[in-house]
């Protein structure tokens, strides 16, 4: 047999039961790991507290079934509808202002230019810094004698007790991580602007619209797809972010940094009440799939063209 | 007016870093001289810093490089080859990007609790190992390989596992590297999962030590802001050097190329 003959041979084995065999083979011991870890560590602890939910459980002994009670006490348990409040507000109180800021940093700041460039780098500072590190350094800042107080005293204010006062507490954290988390919205908010059109712009100029005019009927639609992106991620990640209160409060004073997750970590690892977290953990899924639906439905209809 | 108010605007977000600098700087016991190398050295020193550090590096890189060789094999098989069971490999995939750590934290902890895992290693980085993130990354980024350089090597008679270990993987490089930094990053800021797993401060990273000392009364401020700079260092590095990376990893299906 000649060397071509041989060449043909397998070639027609390519897409005949050998190759399919191949295939079959190679790609299940490759996926198989995978397969097993997705499978234990996140499908069957999904279906767990979906089950746990409807029992009470503290690891000692089985879970025992005690049907919907759980969420029974969760619409009677005022450190819930605390905790969902707190939720609320520092969701809201982070992701307004922090898109806002985003986006009146991010249309100068995606003009193409070498100092624009190092800007960019400079804010994605905060962003990259680990929590626990940014948490040493607000501690220092909001230190009885620290420099939050010293701004105020420049502004005239009288200095005040900014993680233990009951009223200033949340939003303490709140300025934290909208400072934490402007440099990464600046970023992907930029990398939309640069993809925007060049020729609208020139188009809207020509018939005499200010810059104020082009940026809310120009550059607000064609970027509506990547504000939504940034809104979900915003919205998502401070729904569970509680690791701000964890270090910086410990979820006081008296509840007052209590957000939702962190009611849930206590319930769970404080007080051992497992089948309660974790009705708490399926109320928490149920808001973020919403959430999820919605970015798809809009991600997929009408995008920036 | 944006060329003066933008610096201006970065220079007072970068405050908070300027206050941690010169924090960690201070010497010992007040005065002006620049001491952070001493600093540094006295965290090194003694103490538990030196352990934290080296755990943080042994769950950074373990998880990193476990991600990058599970789901780069797994992310490979679902875009290029046929198996049983692909669709529902990646239906799980997709099912768990829309999960997060929080609603499933409870019964992974009493998986692993019921695995005897509690203060162990593995127990901090099994439960970690693979992210649906990474699955999804190299399988969009293998569906755009060239088919004809698979092609050739299947002609050429070589083997589906040599061809994805000679040919595929080093086409697939930029997701993997992409992947390797941001699972590095992620678990080298990673508090709630190893202070769950360990009491033990001997296997204790760098977040769960800061956070723990942080609550004692009396805590030494100044190494204590050495830890965190030295924390913050590593992450900032890799943003500056790869920050094209970073970004298109983070950023992954929000922009529109």
């Amino acid at each position: 047999m000649t060397a071509v003959q041989l060449r043909l041979g397998r070639t027609a084995t390519l897409s005949g039961q050998g190759q399919r065999r191949a295939e079959g083979r190679a790609g299940g011991l490759l996926a198989l790991p995978a397969a097993i870890y997705f499978g234990v560590f996140w499908l069957l602890p999904f279906l767990s507290a979906a089950y746990l939910s409807f029992t009470r459980y503290d690891l000692a002994g089985m879970p025992e079934w005690t049907g919907l009670d759980n969420y029974r006490k969760m619409v009677e348990d005022p450190g819930f509808w605390n905790s969902a409040q707190v939720t609320a507000a520092y969701t809201a109180g982070s992701v307004i202002p922090s898109i806002v800021l985003a986006l009146a940093i991010a249309v100068p700041l995606s003009k193409p230019g070498r100092l624009n460039g190092v800007l960019r780098g400079l804010m994605m500072i905060p962003a990259v810094m680990p929590l626990v590190a940014t948490s040493v350094v607000w501690r220092i800042i909001y230190a009885d004698g620290g420099p939050a107080n010293a701004v105020l005293g420049l502004a005239g204010l009288a200095p005040v007790s900014w993680l233990t006062d009951d009223g200033i507490a949340l939003w303490a954290l709140v300025i934290m991580v909208t400072w934490k988390h402007l440099g990464l919205f600046v970023i992907i908010l930029t990398a939309g602007l640069q993809g925007l059109p060049p020729s609208v712009y020139e188009a809207a100029a020509l018939d005499g619209a200010g810059p104020v005019r082009a940026f809310f009927s120009i550059t607000v639609p064609l970027l509506r797809r990547t504000l939504l992106f940034v809104l979900v991620i915003a919205v998502v990640g401070s729904m569970q972010a509680f690791i701000p209160a964890f270090l910086l409060t410990g979820g006081g004073p008296a509840g007052a940094t209590e957000v939702l997750p962190y009611y849930m970590w206590s319930n769970a690892f404080a007080f051992e009440r497992m089948g309660y977290a974790s009705a708490m953990a399926m109320v928490l899924l149920a808001l973020l799939v919403v959430l999820s639906l919605v970015q798809f439905r809009f991600l997929r209809g009408g995008g920036d063209e | 007016m944006s060329r003066v108010l933008l610096p201006l605007v970065v220079a007072v977000m970068l405050l908070p870093v300027g206050v941690m600098a010169v924090v960690a700087s201070a010497p010992e016991g007040g005065g002006a001289e620049f001491s952070l190398f001493a600093n540094i050295a006295e965290m090194f020193a003694g103490g538990g810093f030196p352990v934290y550090f080296g755990n943080s590096l042994i769950l950074s890189f373990g998880i990193g490089l476990l991600d990058v060789l599970f789901a780069g094999a797994s992310g490979y098989a679902l875009a290029r080859l046929r198996f049983r069971g692909r669709k529902a490999l990646f239906a799980l995939v997709v099912v768990t990007l829309a999960l997060s750590p929080t609603v499933v934290m409870v019964p992974v902890y009493v998986i692993v609790h019921q695995l005897g895992w509690i203060d162990t290693y593995q127990g901090m980085i099994v439960p970690s190992m693979i992210s649906a993130f990474g699955v999804f990354l190299v399988r969009q980024f293998a569906l755009g390989l060239p088919e004809e350089l698979l092609l050739a090597a299947r002609v050429d008679g070589a083997g589906e596992f040599r061809i994805f270990a000679t040919i595929a993987v080093p086409l697939l490089r930029p997701a993997l590297l992409t992947l390797f930094l941001l699972q590095f990053l992620t678990q080298w800021d990673n508090l709630l999962w190893p202070l769950l797993v360990a009491n033990d401060p001997a296997l204790w990273p760098l977040p769960v030590g800061i956070s723990q000392l942080q609550t004692e009364i009396g805590y030494d401020i100044r190494l204590m802001t050495t830890a965190a700079l030295v924390t913050a260092v590593p992450p900032i590095v890799v943003m500056f050097f790869l920050q094209r990376y970073y970004v298109a990893g983070l950023t992954l299906g929000g922009v529109k190329k």
